[in-house]
């Protein structure tokens, strides 16, 4: 059975050949152009990914407001924010409100094709009994690709999607400087300095979170990141 | 031409009423002069009034009588009581033989020489019988003396022979007779001989009980003889104490000692009377006048002719009780004084006879001008106080002004030129609350700003905004492109499809440029400080941008091993980008960038030197602007004149400032951001 995919966009040239390129995958799409449409169907049946922009029709900030009732419907549903909108408040809000990603409509389809993919991954390896198979560990952190999951210190770290591949193509290679470009494209994203400046900022924050002295994530000024040991 | 100074002018402009003033004070002077002269004239009158008639107080005798009313004189005139009788009005018209002394103002030597006489040797009156037999009589009155002076023409000048038989005829040379009356009005004969140039002799006939002569040494009467001229000159000094009203001389010319001599003068030949008299004021006259004297006056009566016959004198004393005149009332005069004005008032009146038809003297007062002139510097002197200390209030009350005035534009013209300068938002702009002119002109400048500070906003917002809005049809692009990269695409069709896809690349490019200035913005927003060592920093970001600009050289100096700097590395870093962005920009290829780090001593500078073209002139402030740029060509990469203003962003947010120069030797360009610490 075909996985149902729901796209909340008001711009119809944009969520017609976003609905195409899912159909492609193999993916059921339904498509809505504002909240109360979305949400009267939600109703009825939940689908099992969705992709919502956050301005929707006459709501600006509509598509918040959807993410928080989707989430009260379902903890585990994946949403995705997809929006021209790149301010960090958006991005910030977002991701508080339960996103698992906040993306900018710079992103190609075959990148946002592979992150619905990598979601849905997530979400099958999460139902599996908890048998990691694919984990990586730098010391206290454990990065489980496979659920795209990371523990410090035994602890979850709660990190969106492109945050994890941040941290995964960080860690992957300690000592490594990663410049900005490289980490952008770990993340099959598209981002100015500033935004992956703010993103490695956040991934920090969600560190130091548990641990006050983590200090694992190093900037090199003028060249990029490092994940030291 | 400063408002000051224009102002300035302006307030001298009441120097006008100082010079109103000294006009006035003339004006006021001329008739303060003229009431003084018209009561001067009333003075005089009064006086000259109380005079009408005295022809005893003006003059020294009676009336002399013509020779053929000799007896009736005689018994109509005696010497007390005769003045109160009417007089003949022809008697005030000088006789023949009347004598008119002068004033001398010095004495005489009595040496026979006329050169200590005032006036010319032709001065005096001349009597004689014919052009052989004649003499001039020079009188003249000092100190209570009368000094009579003859020059006497004589082609046989003749001695006296000396002895002392005066009487003997033999003896007989030259001779001179005085005859006057005395003060009792008895006649008096004196006779001055000489026997030789020198002193003379003079003897008085006295006329005994009987009737018989003798002849007796007058002392009192001395004198001179001296030949000289066509002739000789007696010089002799008789007391007036001695003389009654008439007086005449009589010369005995001789050609030969003891011969018959040709008599001529002023007195009968046959009994030596006299015929005319000494026209000489009363010695009460003087007593008369001092009783009218008042301080800085003069009283003078003189003959109808204008002779002076007595005086009295107080112009010296002056009215004036108190000090001088003040130092500032002197200084005021030299403004209002005509050179060469008179500054004494005279006023004349005539004295009449008692019926009033006949001029029988004249009175002149002349009075100091002291009494007006010191009303009139009085006045003056308030008055110039007074206007002068009016402008000078007036010049500072201007000066004063103006300077605020001054000093309010400047700081108009500073708030206006900095907000232009800084383009930073003016939120106290001076001089708004102000009510006036000026006030009007600040509030419509703190418009302008505003408005244009708005404006720069909304430009500066634009890129921001237009890259949003932007950026869904070019996802509409992106979209449809990914999604035709899935269906069949003939190779031909390929070609344009990558074309295309190229297209949105740089148009995403561009989105990217766009919005950076924002983002900075924002990021400054929320960025964090804290304390790093940007030597690390700086040295970490030169070896980077060694391996990004293979092109340029690179050079990083710093004047410490290590700066601790409290703020945002991340931001020092992007600040730092923007600036070799920029110095790669506009250096040639192959040429060195240096970046230097100083340290002074309350704030590190970092400075970034590009050898290349330097910067045009006059764009030093606006550099740093937004949406501003001065770069000629165009290059592949999108620029929007971000790149500095993020810079400026950045320095700002460490509470410093970026400045760019041009090197020294001219060869390039150098941005230096300095932060305090």
């Amino acid at each position: 059975m075909k996985r149902l995919v729901a796209i909340v966009e008001d711009e119809p040239a944009i969520r017609e050949n976003y609905a195409a390129a899912f159909a492609r995958e193999g993916y059921a799409v339904r498509t809505f152009a504002n909240r109360l449409e979305a949400m009267a169907a939600f109703a009825v049946r939940l689908p099992e990914l969705a992709v919502i922009d956050i301005s929707l029709q006459d709501e600006p900030e509509g598509g918040f407001e959807l993410c928080r009732q989707l989430r009260a419907l379902s903890q585990e549903l994946p949403i995705i924010f997809l929006t021209a909108r790149d301010s960090e408040l958006d991005a910030v809000s977002g991701l508080r409100l339960g996103a698992d990603d906040f993306l900018t409509k710079d992103l190609s389809l075959p990148h946002l094709i592979a992150r619905v993919n990598a979601l849905f991954r997530r979400v099958e390896a999460l139902r599996r009994p908890n048998v990691p198979t694919d984990v990586l560990r730098r010391g206290p952190l454990t990065l489980d690709t496979e659920r795209m999951q990371a523990q410090w210190d035994g602890h979850v770290v709660l990190l969106s999607l492109t945050e994890f591949w941040i941290v995964h193509a960080l860690a992957r290679h300690p000592g490594h400087v990663r410049n900005r470009q490289q980490l952008m494209d770990a993340a099959s994203v598209v981002l100015d300095d500033n935004t992956i400046t703010s993103q490695v900022k956040r991934i920090r924050r969600k560190f130091q979170a548990i641990d006050a002295n983590f200090d694992a994530l190093q900037t090199v000024y003028g060249m990029g990141y490092r994940w030291v040991e | 031409m400063s408002l000051r100074l224009k102002l300035l002018l302006l307030g001298l402009a009441t120097l006008v009423l100082p010079w109103g003033g000294c006009r006035y004070a003339r004006e006021m002077e001329s008739a303060l002069r003229d009431g003084e002269v018209e009561s001067l004239r009333g003075v005089s009158q009064t006086v000259a009034a109380s005079l009408q008639g005295r022809t005893d107080l003006l003059y020294r005798q009676a009336p002399p009588r013509p020779p053929a009313a000799g007896a009736e004189s005689g018994a109509d005139a005696p010497p007390a009581s005769g003045t109160d009788k009417p007089t003949d009005p022809d008697d005030f018209v000088r006789g023949p033989y009347d004598l008119e002394p002068m004033t001398l103002s010095a004495a005489p030597l009595l040496d026979g020489y006329a050169a200590d006489w005032p006036g010319d040797a032709g001065d005096g009156l001349s009597f004689g019988r014919d052009e052989k037999h004649k003499f001039s009589i020079r009188t003249g009155v000092r100190e209570r003396m009368l000094y009579v002076l003859l020059n006497v023409h004589d082609e046989h000048p003749v001695f006296d022979a000396g002895g002392n038989n005066t009487l003997t005829t033999a003896t007989f040379g030259d001779r001179v007779w005085l005859g006057f009356e005395d003060a009792r009005g008895e006649q008096q004969r004196v006779l001055l001989t000489a026997s030789g140039p020198g002193p003379i002799i003079a003897r008085r006939i006295v006329t005994g009980e009987y009737g018989q002569r003798s002849v007796v040494l007058e002392p009192r009467i001395r004198g001179g003889w001296q030949p000289g001229g066509d002739g000789y000159r007696v010089e002799a000094r008789v007391p007036l104490s001695m003389l009654g009203g008439g007086f005449g001389v009589l010369v005995d010319d001789r050609d030969v000692r003891g011969g018959a001599p040709v008599s001529y003068g002023t007195l009968r030949s046959d009994d030596l009377h006299t015929m005319g008299r000494l026209i000489l004021a009363s010695p009460e006259l003087e007593g008369y006048l001092t009783q009218f004297l008042q301080a800085g006056t003069k009283l003078t009566v003189t003959t109808p002719a204008g002779r002076p016959l007595a005086h009295a004198d107080a112009l010296g004393q002056s009215a004036n009780l108190g000090s001088g005149p003040p130092l500032l009332a002197r200084l005021y005069r030299r403004f209002v004084d005509r050179p060469g004005e008179r500054q004494v008032i005279q006023a004349r009146a005539p004295i009449y006879d008692r019926d009033h038809r006949v001029v029988i003297g004249e009175l002149e007062v002349t009075q100091t001008a002291d009494r007006w002139i010191r009303l009139r510097d009085r006045a003056l002197t308030r008055m110039l106080n007074l206007t002068l200390f009016t402008s000078l209030v007036v010049v500072t009350a201007m000066l004063t002004f103006a300077a605020w005035l001054a000093l309010r534009l400047s700081r108009l013209r500073r708030a206006s030129e900095s907000a232009l300068t800084r383009s930073g938002l003016v939120t106290s702009f001076p001089e708004t609350q102000a009510r006036d002119e000026l006030g009007d002109v600040a509030r419509s400048f703190a418009t302008l700003l505003s408005r244009l500070d708005e404006y720069t906003q909304y430009l500066r917002t634009l890129a921001g905004k237009l890259a949003h809005e932007i950026r869904t049809p070019l996802t509409i692009v992106r979209s449809s492109l990914d999604n035709l990269e899935s269906e069949q695409v003939s190779p031909a069709a390929r070609a344009y499809l990558d074309r295309a896809r190229q297209g949105s690349e740089r148009l995403g490019a561009i989105l990217l440029a766009m919005g950076a200035a924002s983002r900075v913005e924002e990021s400054i927003g929320g960025a964090e400080r804290l304390r790093f060592d940007l030597v690390a920093v700086l040295a970490s970001a030169v070896a980077a941008y060694r391996g990004a600009f293979a092109d340029r050289t690179f050079l990083f100096e710093s004047a410490a091993g290590a700066l601790t700097l409290e703020g945002s590395p991340d931001l020092i870093v992007q600040m730092l980008d923007k600036l070799i962005d920029n110095a790669v920009d506009f250096s040639p290829t192959g040429s060195a960038i240096t970046v230097r780090l100083r340290a002074e001593a309350d704030a590190t500078i970092i400075e970034v030197d590009n050898p290349g073209p330097p910067l045009p002139p006059h764009i030093e402030g606006r550099l740093f602007e937004s949406l501003w740029q001065s770069r000629a060509g165009t290059d592949r990469r999108p620029h929007f004149g971000l790149g500095l203003y993020i810079v400026r962003l950045i320095a700002a947010f460490h509470g410093g400032e970026a400045t760019a120069a041009n090197l020294p030797d001219g060869g390039g360009a150098r941005i230096a951001v300095r932060l305090p610490r």
